[in-house]
């Protein structure tokens, strides 16, 4: 089994217009979330929103932030139940402040579970990840926390902000749609991940379609056990 | 599962970079059993019973063996256990049959539909619309890329398509130590330089840059150096915390610096056995369409028009 598997849950307008795509992805969410924690998945990393999506309409981005929080809300006393930890990456300066203190709140809650961790990347952009992360080194150094001659691949690899997991690189990255591309998602992370493109929506994301997907990555590892010619 | 205790048994301060780890075991793995099939070892009729162990039926196997093994057991319970052992062979065989059946008319299609584009009986691949992909990338495994013919043929197809420019990748450098074998071939293919960019380029002329690793994060990681450099300078002057220094603006202009800042292509075809982009440099891959075109010793014209043709179909929001 993959240990750390990436998804970038796009389809919910295009599924049903104003909230109830959305609402249905919350679903999709949910049920992913169980199957990773059942099946010994250990990091679960889904995109729910990125740094590019501030440009959509202002109603919808209400909207998604207020079911962000409705979402964290609801589902913390499960988080706590399940053994989930809640992690987030992305800018959150750019989010309101009642969702930033909603997501400190519920990383603090349950930074001691182990089951699962769920890192959800919100107002989040793979380019912007690599300069902070390039930021943060040198901070460190002018303040002398950190020496160093030169910047490096693995240095930067440990400031990313996916480093808050043991697995900061994913398995396997599922995208929902049809859609074949990373659009500035975890650019520096996925060089070796396994791509799967679902043409199924993201709220039709279930259970048969996260087994195709895990099927997909299960044959790459035994792609050379085949017979011989 | 505590993915938690079983992180304590690593060193710490030790991040796993788990997908790379596992893609080069695999890459191993796969490199030892290719040179086994080259010293033409006759493959046996019956099943190759360590490709059976390694499957999912692997308990019931090492049973139908135990079955066998047993000599020792006599009258009713050895019948049964040897009809048994049978019954379940056959059903081995039918399922192997089965999907064997199934992957051979999957690869006869795909022969068929490849074969008929190529052949220009349908219309709508003739006259690719190639407006739209400006800049085309090809990431090749690094082992298949070392059959410098075929990639040199994979760039002859992409000529008389209509390409312009090509970026052609690997994660070890094979093709940049390839770049006169490539170029002696072709000789309408040149070097992509960025200082060319503007040059017009007649019909039939390719521009063509060869990419590795040290044009992707080794890159990235020289360009936070210059910039670096910079904010040491500006560290005595202003209180700058990096934000005027480390942003995405400056980070392009460094690379560039570098020489290491090719267009954002496109598409990106990924030719390989492993279903991911090999590294490719990331600073370029924001809104690159990536599509896993299969091995390349078992690349097809038609294959190669049809992703192209589907790329012209794509429309992208961009985040809107």
């Amino acid at each position: 089994m993959p240990r750390h598997v990436a998804v970038i849950m796009d389809g919910n307008a295009r599924w049903a217009r104003r909230s109830a795509g959305h609402e249905a992805g919350v679903k999709s969410l949910r049920e992913l979330t169980k199957l990773c924690s059942e099946w010994g998945i250990g990091v679960l990393t889904v995109f729910a929103f990125s740094s590019d999506n501030w440009v959509r309409p202002k109603a919808e981005v209400e909207l998604l932030m207020g079911l962000f929080e409705r979402v964290i809300q609801m589902e913390l006393e499960n988080f706590m139940r399940e053994g989930v930890q809640v992690c987030m990456i992305g800018d959150s300066l750019n989010l309101p402040k009642s969702l930033q203190k909603l997501f400190a709140d519920a990383e603090e809650m349950t930074k001691n579970n182990s089951r699962l961790q769920l890192i959800a990347a919100v107002s989040y952009s793979g380019k912007h990840g690599i300069v902070q992360a390039c930021r943060t080194i040198a901070c460190k150094v002018k303040d002398s926390h950190l020496e160093l001659e030169d910047f490096g691949e693995r240095l930067i690899e440990r400031e990313l902000e996916t480093s808050c997991s043991e697995f900061p690189c994913p398995d396997l990255l599922i995208r929902t749609s049809g859609e074949l591309r990373l659009s500035n998602f975890m650019l520096w992370q996925l060089a070796y991940t396994e791509l799967f493109f679902v043409r199924a929506l993201w709220p039709d994301f279930g259970k048969a379609e996260f087994i195709e997907a895990l099927l997909s990555y299960q044959q790459r590892q035994r792609r050379y056990g085949a017979r011989v010619s | 599962m505590n993915w938690r205790s079983k992180s304590k048994q690593r060193s710490d301060g030790e991040k796993q970079n788990t997908a790379g780890d596992n893609y080069l075991k695999w890459r191993k793995q796969a490199q030892l059993l290719r040179r086994g099939s080259r010293r033409t070892v006759p493959v046996p009729s019956s099943l190759n019973v360590d490709d059976i162990l390694s499957s999912p039926f692997s308990d019931v196997v090492r049973w139908i063996r135990s079955m066998g093994s047993t000599n020792k057991m006599r009258g009713p319970n050895c019948w049964t256990a040897r009809v048994g052992s049978f019954g379940l062979q056959l059903i081995w065989h039918f399922i192997h049959f089965i999907i064997s059946t199934c992957y051979f008319v999957l690869g006869l299609a795909d022969a068929v539909d490849s074969y008929v584009i190529s052949s220009g009986l349908l219309k709508k691949y003739n006259d690719l619309n190639l407006g739209k992909l400006r800049y085309l990338a090809i990431g090749v495994d690094s082992d298949e890329a070392r059959q410098t013919s075929k990639v040199i043929k994979l760039l002859q197809w992409l000529s008389d398509i209509g390409m312009k420019h090509v970026c052609l990748y690997d994660e070890e450098g094979v093709l940049k130590k390839s770049k006169d074998a490539i170029l002696e071939k072709l000789s309408h293919v040149r070097l992509f330089e960025e200082t060319d960019e503007k040059l017009p380029l007649d019909k039939k002329n390719m521009n063509l840059e060869l990419a590795s690793p040290s044009d992707g994060k080794e890159a990235v990681a020289k360009a936070a150096n210059l910039l670096f450099t910079k904010h040491l300078e500006l560290k005595s002057a202003t209180e700058d915390q990096g934000e005027n220094v480390f942003t995405e603006a400056n980070m392009s202009e460094a690379l560039r610096a570098l020489g290491c800042s090719g267009p954002e292509p496109d598409l990106l075809l990924v030719y390989g056995p492993a279903r991911c982009h090999l590294g490719f440099p990331p600073w370029r891959l924001r809104y690159t369409e990536i599509v896993h075109m299969g091995p390349l010793k078992s690349m097809k014209h038609g294959s190669l028009m049809k992703a192209i043709y589907k790329f012209t179909l794509v429309h992208q929001n961009y985040g809107k």
